[in-house]
């Protein structure tokens, strides 16, 4: 409970919201980055995340080990290696819908967003600003957004053998499935 | 050439062709398949929640990256993207749940919510619910 209430708190969330809150305990995240040896892949379906309608809010996290590689070797070392996530366990984003008034969350449709924010991965926070779409439709919110992120900048070493293998541009795959907070 | 001159030659040959068989071996290694694999813990979706919630710091160093055979209810059955599915098991709390990713298979059908289930799955942590990865049913006692 303490850890639910934590996380409630950093969404600056008031449970006794109505439904302009949304939510998902089974968002996906996944990455991707094509290499001359093989192409690395690690997929996520246990990413926990809001979105305030109202204010345009959202909030990712997700849990490094919950990432799943089809070589058991590569998810070794993407969890021993690169983000040492025994000591280090999640990734957070923490931002918001710049153009929240081109959407109508009251109407079923498709729209164009630009978010911003925090994202935090391997204890380093930049901003990041990506482009997603938002669509609305009956009984809930999908959102998804395709951005690239180079793991240099979040302070991740990737060894000099497999440096020049690895693209400097980790594709990143964001799509959930919201349902109102105030069903769950 | 020279007796000891062969020897060293097929030492090295030897070492070398061990070295590639050792890294392909390391290469191609799979992950544990957790229906077969001999369970650490046999815990109920309930206990499991609970000890994460009471003290995550110890249920953390001894359930993560073990692989938990957990019974329970299941609450919820959501497909996942990129062929997973989703599968949460009911506990003490209303909010909180152990939700358990089965990769491979995106086909609820043949589970349903109030289905009492056993599987086995290895512990990645605790967000909000208590998460497993790479499960596999063991039994679905309906």
């Amino acid at each position: 409970m303490k850890r639910l209430i934590l996380f409630l708190f950093f969404l600056n969330i008031i449970l006794a919201a109505n439904a302009q809150k949304f939510m998902t305990k089974n968002g996906y995240i996944g990455f991707f980055s094509h290499t001359s040896m093989e192409d690395i892949k690690g997929d996520n379906n246990q990413v926990a995340g809001v979105i305030d309608v109202t204010t345009g809010e959202m909030a990712f996290q997700a849990l490094i080990k919950s990432f799943h590689f089809d070589r058991a070797l590569m998810e070794e070392h993407f969890n021993e290696n690169y983000m040492e996530s025994d000591k280090i366990p999640k990734s957070i984003f923490k931002g918001k819908i710049t153009n929240l008034s081109s959407v109508n969350f009251s109407k079923n449709g498709t729209y164009d967003v630009t978010v911003e924010g925090d994202l935090t991965i391997h204890d380093v926070t930049n901003k990041i600003s990506t482009k997603g779409t938002i669509e609305v439709i009956t009984g809930g919110i999908n959102a998804s957004s395709k951005f690239n992120i180079n793991p240099e900048d979040y302070k991740i070493i990737i060894p000099g053998v497999v440096r020049d293998k690895i693209n400097k541009n980790l594709e990143v795959t964001v799509t959930m499935k919201y349902t109102p907070l105030a069903t769950k | 050439m020279k007796p000891y001159v062969k020897i060293a030659l097929a030492a090295v040959l030897l070492f070398a062709i061990s070295g590639i068989l050792a890294a392909l071996i390391l290469f191609n290694k799979k992950h544990p398949d957790t229906a077969k694999a001999k369970p650490d813990f046999v815990i109920s979706a309930v206990v499991l929640q609970k000890e994460f919630e009471d003290n995550e710091k110890t249920a953390s160093a001894r359930y993560i990256n073990k692989i938990l055979e957990v019974s329970g209810t299941i609450a919820s059955l959501t497909p996942a993207d990129s062929n997973h599915l989703n599968i949460s098991l009911k506990t003490g709390s209303d909010l909180s749940s152990v939700i358990c990713t089965f990769t491979g298979i995106n086909d609820p059908s043949k589970f349903k919510p109030g289905d009492v289930i056993t599987l086995r799955g290895e512990c990645s942590g605790f967000l909000m619910d208590v998460l497993l990865n790479n499960c596999a049913t063991i039994i679905n006692h309906k």
